[in-house]
């Protein structure tokens, strides 16, 4: 058989017929190109803090990133889980074991670690339905209280975090059983379509974005989008609140003071009571054997001396405060081009109206830093206004927190991304692309903007993928 | 449908999917005849908006894009979202906005003002073709920007009308030079209504009210309460339009303002029914020098 030749002695003439074809054939889609790989960005300690200066500010990073690894138990007596005060309810025993990905500080690992929170140390907990080994970690939240049978009364929102599991059963719980407190019903509020979910936000960085004035974060915003900029506010001085997927955390002490007691039920200085469930609340309250501990469960610790004087919340706090942002990664070569036309793009089609490129943090008062030069005068590469922005019908997750409503999310801040595996505050996706087409639907204030990115060829799109992946 | 499911669905309450119950501070006003801004209508292949007197043509094969978020505290509307696309990719669409000048956070007095201040927080990487300019379209003054972003081909014609006291802005953004120029031919077939109650910013002074009830507004949201209000030629109160309030400050500020009674506004000595601004809860959000990012 002859078989035909594909180039005869023309050689220049075949090379162009060749690629003519090559250009012809169809163009492929763009696509997420997954989980930036290799060396954890984050983690590390900001640059003047790894010098330690000032002197034995390192320590306050370690102590305080040793402390958010602790594991907790009820009375702190369990072998390699020498935390005080976990429960009696709760949705994990250690920040770290939420906040890992892809180091230290992070958001949700590969791996859920709430399957295995479940029946840890003998607690006798049901796994729900929607806590599954290899999606995101979840806490969960009821949108509205209900009635007896289970039904939602939309006059009644509740909002409050319902968390997972109880102490009772673990070898620590004491008289704190089964019979006395019980987990929320979940497969009645899935039935219900009462309830919706959160994922952890990462905190890499997260003392730049305490230490941004307000001003700048009033400065600017004029675009053709029909983008406003709102911010939530703290409800007792009405400052600009930052933390949190609403941005209802005014700092990051109140941060962790209120993560430490809602999700791992740990009372402290700042959330001084054992917290029951909202329905709970209204009802009976914790039932005294499951309050196994005096209150707060975490103190300063006035027998101690230096770093180890603060309580938890603090040193969780300035663990987190004194973190370095992520690194971007940009590759070389045509990666590189990519990743710079991909940032162009992303301003292009209005993308920085709210993932606003980067602010400026506090200068220096005179007399030298408050707490460390790293944190001060230095350009924060955050991508987001930290603002709350209307979302729409298919984010709303119908929780108001502060002023933010139904609808309205603070803008999430980009640095990291390339490493995080779900996105959106409910980790639905683990698709960068899917998370974009997301910001688009009927109440959204993003609409205009998604609308530019359909409108990009797909090289473009693709660059816009690539620069992300790269933060 | 089975019966179990059909009897299980009259007994159990489910909470709506992809539908916003909790609200927070959304628009409100004190009838629901007088036309308000946010309230278009898309029918018969045209965007209509009554408090504006607006009439424009939807250009052939658009169609109508998922409605935009409620009125923002700082005045913006987005008012309506109109898309061509060849089926995998937008070519052109058409954002329509109004800001409500009473309450501008860049300060804006006026079209022009609204797309100079577009303009002057635009990156240099953008090359500009037109503006902001004095243009006529459909019989009337208009503003233009045009620019362009060269690395990806997109572009966009900004065009800015003032209409009682908002600048009234259609936003044509795409890669299709066709779609653009059919895009802005629709324009010169709009109506836009010239006749409107006269505004006057800054009315709701203490030299002109003559009997004032403060609202009651009794928790501390510290959020901004736009306000605008409709003020007969007697004086009184006629209509009441809150931008964005929470449900229980609308209530208290509607009831206060119902017995608010104002110094007749008078051109020429005949006094004539006019519109203003007033701003409850936190004073609005003033602009500051960009400074970063």
């Amino acid at each position: 058989m002859k078989v035909p030749r594909l180039c005869g002695t023309d050689t220049l003439v075949c090379a162009v017929a060749l690629s003519l074809l090559l250009f012809a054939l169809p163009v492929f889609a763009q696509t997420d190109p997954g989980l930036r790989g290799g060396t954890p960005s984050a983690g590390g300690p900001l640059s003047s803090v790894a010098s330690d200066m000032p002197p034995t500010i390192l320590s306050f990073f370690t102590d305080g990133q040793t402390r958010f690894v602790t594991t907790d138990s009820v009375a702190g007596t369990i072998s390699g889980e020498t935390g005080f005060g976990l429960g009696p309810r709760y949705n994990s025993r250690s920040c770290g074991r939420c906040h890992s990905q892809p180091a230290i500080g992070g958001t949700s690992p590969a791996t859920n670690p709430e399957v295995a929170d479940a029946t840890a140390d003998g607690a006798t907990n049901t796994v729900p339905s929607f806590v599954v080994s290899n999606q995101a970690v979840k806490e969960a939240r009821f949108v509205f209280f209900t009635d007896a049978s289970g039904n939602p009364i939309t006059t009644s929102p509740n909002g409050g975090v319902e968390d997972l599991y109880t102490i009772a059963g673990r070898s620590d719980a004491g008289s704190c059983t089964s019979s006395l407190i019980s987990q929320p019903n979940f497969a009645s509020a899935i039935l219900h379509n009462n309830i919706i979910f959160r994922i952890p936000t990462p905190v890499f960085g997260a003392g730049l974005i305490e230490n941004i004035d307000e001003m700048d974060l009033l400065t600017g915003g004029s675009n053709p989008y029909g983008i406003s900029r709102e911010f939530n506010r703290n409800g007792n001085d009405g400052t600009i609140s930052r933390f949190g997927w609403k941005a209802q955390n005014k700092s990051l002490e109140i941060f962790a003071g209120e993560a430490y007691n809602v999700e791992m039920g740990v009372s402290n200085e700042l959330f001084t009571q054992e917290r029951p469930l909202p329905e709970e609340d209204r009802a009976s309250g914790l039932p005294l054997q499951c309050r196994a501990n005096g209150t707060p469960e975490d103190h300063t610790n006035f027998n101690k001396s230096a770093v180890a004087t603060g309580s938890d919340t603090v040193q969780f706090a300035m663990f987190m405060r004194l973190l370095a942002p992520p690194a971007q990664v940009t590759g070389t070569g045509m990666a590189l081009i990519s990743v710079i036309n991909g940032e162009a793009a992303f301003g292009d089609v209005g993308c920085t109206a709210c993932h606003r490129t980067s602010m400026v943090t506090g200068a220096p008062a005179s007399g030298g830093p408050r707490i460390t030069a790293s944190l001060e005068n230095v350009t924060a590469r955050l991508f987001s206004d930290l603002a709350i922005h209307h979302m729409g019908t298919g984010l709303a997750d119908n929780i108001q927190q502060g002023n933010a409503s139904g609808d309205q999310f603070r803008t999430a801040p980009l640095w990291g991304v390339g490493q995080r595996i779900w996105f959106l505050h409910d980790g639905r996706t683990n698709n960068l692309l899917s998370a974009i087409q997301s910001h688009s639907s009927t109440g959204s204030e993003a609409n205009a903007v998604i609308a530019n990115f359909n409108a990009l060829s797909v090289s473009d799109k693709q660059d816009i993928l690539n620069f992300l992946r790269s933060l | 449908m089975s019966l179990l499911l059909v009897l299980w669905m009259a007994v159990v309450t489910v909470v709506p999917k992809n539908v916003i119950l909790v609200k927070g501070a959304i628009p409100g006003a004190s009838d629901s005849t007088t036309p308000v801004p946010e309230k278009g209508t898309v029918s018969a292949g045209r965007y209509r908006n009554a408090y504006f007197g607006l009439s424009y043509p939807i250009p052939a094969g658009w169609k109508e894009q998922p409605a935009g978020p409620p009125p923002s505290d700082s005045g913006v509307y987005v008012l309506t979202q109109f898309a061509v696309s060849d089926g995998e990719r937008i070519k052109a669409h058409v954002l329509i906005t109004a800001e409500d000048l009473f309450f501008s956070a860049a300060g804006a007095t006026g079209a022009k003002d609204v797309l100079a201040s577009i303009r002057h927080d635009l990156p240099a990487r953008y090359e500009f073709d037109h503006g902001p300019e004095e243009v006529t379209i459909a019989g009337r003054p208009f503003h233009r920007l045009a620019y362009i972003a060269p690395r990806t081909g997109l572009r966009w014609r900004i065009f800015s009308t003032d209409t009682r006291c908002h600048a009234l802005t259609f936003t044509f953004t795409g890669v299709d030079t066709e779609a653009l120029d059919a895009g802005e031919r629709s324009l010169n077939a709009m109506s836009l209504a010239s006749a409107a109650p006269a505004c006057v910013n800054d009315y709701a002074s203490n030299d002109n009210i003559l009997e004032k009830t403060d609202p009651l507004l009794g928790t501390h949201r510290f959020n901004t309460i736009p306000v605008r209000v409709l003020i007969d030629a007697n004086g009184r109160v006629k209509h009441i339009h809150l931008l964005s309030a929470f449900p229980e400050q609308s209530q208290a500020i509607i009831a206060a303002l119902r017995n608010w009674r104002f110094k007749p506004y008078r051109v020429d000595g005949k006094a004539i029914p006019i519109e203003t601004g007033i701003v409850f809860g936190m004073p609005r959000m003033v602009a500051k020098t960009t400074r970063a990012g």
